[in-house]
């Protein structure tokens, strides 16, 4: 464990040094949010009015959670890096050293998010508390949960990603599938709650990774329950032990296919 | 003892091929055609402990492929590896314990981090003790007289100091055995005869055995007592430097072989022209 904390550490030191970089991207965040503030206040005719079991100011705040999560954990690393390191043929020194290569580039992602998305969760609050309001009924005290909540659901994410990464070992680009797993939680986690979707896809959705990776945590911090909570929890756990199984799979049987460009 | 034994090893690699041309790339699509390379074909060598190697043969011979194989990167489709009494392909996390490589062509330094910093990094994911990274930082920054850039960012390095700190990092657990690839690629030749003194030294000192593929044969000339080349995936000429051209020479019907002046380029150019050059990978 000693190892994957170092390897975290020296990403984090990395990290650091770039930290104004991380700054070029609220730009983008805020038009994101200016545009959905727009859309909601639109929708909505009367304060009062709820759409899918959502008020206004919960709505547009679940946008403004989930989308912090996607900007400020944009995970490079389990994306592109793994698949640049199989075809580079730069993964010949990061195998043959004592730790695994997975879990490697897991505590390197941990270090990235672990910048940015401090940074991404201050200006979701200032951007909310400005163009929104405080969120109704938030639960300060249990902030820890969300919290939890939060970094199981982003290692999740970055695991599937990494899962896609791994198929370079036998296809020469990934880059396909990574977009349609990214567009299949843009729209329907990200943009939108579940909520919104017909009565019968929504047991469908809630099976899929959408519902551990940014629903879940979303909706934790706009509507939070102790039930809901724990739910998420125990489905978040489930996914990550089967995520990290298929992973270490993938990986076990991809490594034997390997054929490092450059002799 | 034995450090490293090879038999019989193969690796064999399957290549897309592409005819020329839009329409070749359509028709790749629709009917993907691969081609079968021999990348490594049979080959059986040892090396003892302390022994510094050669390994060397034209681009595309199957020495990066071997290496890799040593190492436990690639799988062998055939034959049997043994490091150190290790199987790479087996326990590839214990034997990453004994074992440094270093591949000109490759960093693997954190290029915004300074080297300092990167052999702690290093020495962490060796398990060294922080008390035990220090002295062996010290001892080898001392050695490769990294003290002027050792807290200056990567990044900010010249090619031979990146070198210097890319063996240096990949010395930082004392290895047993070290794997070079091409380590002097690119370097002036005074910094590759500064390179080749340390890698001397360290042989030297630590008893560290070298597995050494360049296309420099001032590398080989000064570091190595052995040779094996190898060609189209397989060895060709397995000899010590000292009789090296004693044997080539006779083979050749010269008798008084003190009074040839071949040198060792023209040995290696005779062997890889009467082989052929094949590229394999």
């Amino acid at each position: 464990m000693r190892k994957y904390m170092v390897i975290y550490r020296s990403v984090l030191l990395e990290n650091l040094q770039y930290a104004a970089n991380v700054a070029m991207g609220f730009l983008g965040y805020f038009v994101f949010i200016f545009i959905f503030v727009k859309l909601w206040g639109y929708m909505y005719r009367t304060p009062e009015e709820l759409i899918a079991g959502y008020t206004k100011e919960q709505m547009i705040w679940y946008v403004m959670m989930t989308e912090m999560l996607f900007f400020g954990s944009n995970a490079a690393s389990v994306a592109r890096e793994v698949a640049g390191d199989i075809r580079g043929g730069n993964i010949a020194y990061l195998m043959n050293r004592p730790y695994h290569y997975t879990l490697y580039i897991l505590a390197k992602y941990t270090g990235e998010w672990s910048v940015r998305l401090p940074m991404y969760v201050a200006l979701a609050v200032v951007i909310g508390m400005v163009m929104v309001g405080p969120l109704p009924h938030f639960r300060l005290t249990a902030v820890w949960a969300m919290a939890l909540c939060v970094i199981l659901g982003l290692t999740i994410n970055a695991v599937f990603k990494m899962c896609i990464s791994l198929f370079s070992f036998w296809i020469e680009d990934a880059t396909p599938f990574q977009w349609l797993y990214d567009k299949l939680i843009l729209v329907v986690g990200i943009l939108f709650p579940v909520e919104i979707f017909p009565q019968t896809l929504q047991p469908l959705l809630k099976l899929t990774p959408i519902y551990t990776v940014c629903y879940g945590p979303a909706k934790l911090i706009v509507d939070f329950s102790p039930e809901k909570c724990l739910e998420i929890l125990v489905v978040q756990i489930l996914y990550l032990m089967v995520g990290c199984e298929m992973m270490f799979l993938i990986y076990r049987k991809g490594v034997k296919k390997l054929y490092v460009n450059g002799g | 003892m034995q450090a490293i034994r090879v038999e019989n090893l193969s690796k064999t690699f399957r290549v897309k091929k592409k005819e020329k041309g839009m329409a070749g790339s359509i028709k790749a699509i629709l009917h993907p055609q691969t081609e079968k390379i021999q990348a490594v074909n049979g080959v059986s060598f040892q090396v003892e402990e302390g022994e510094m190697l050669a390994f060397i043969g034209p681009n595309g011979a199957g020495k990066s492929t071997t290496i890799k194989m040593l190492t436990g990167i690639l799988y062998p489709d055939g034959g049997r590896v043994e490091v150190l009494g290790i199987d790479p392909t087996k326990k590839r996390k214990q034997l990453a314990y004994q074992i440094g490589t270093v591949f000109g062509q490759k960093e693997q330094l954190w290029t915004h981090l300074t080297p300092y910093d990167n052999f702690r990094f290093f020495g962490a994911i060796y398990d060294l003790s922080e008390r035990e990274a220090e002295v062996r930082i010290e001892e080898l920054a001392k050695r490769f007289e990294l003290g002027t850039f050792i807290d200056t960012p990567v990044r900010n390095l010249s090619l031979g100091q990146r070198i210097r700190c890319e063996i240096v990092a990949s010395l930082i657990h004392k290895p047993k055995v070290l794997f070079l690839d091409e380590p002097t690629i690119g370097l002036d030749p005074v910094v590759k005869e500064n390179i080749r003194s340390l890698i001397m030294q360290m042989n030297r000192e630590e008893h560290t055995t070298i597995f050494l593929t360049s296309h420099d044969v001032g590398d080989i000339e000064k570091l190595c007592r052995r040779i094996i080349i190898v060609n189209a995936g397989q060895i060709v000429l397995d000899d010590s430097m000292k009789k090296l051209k004693e044997h080539y020479l006779q083979g050749k019907g010269v008798e008084d072989s003190a009074a040839s002046d071949v040198s060792l380029e023209d040995i290696i150019m005779d062997v890889y022209k009467a082989e052929g050059r094949t590229a394999a990978v």
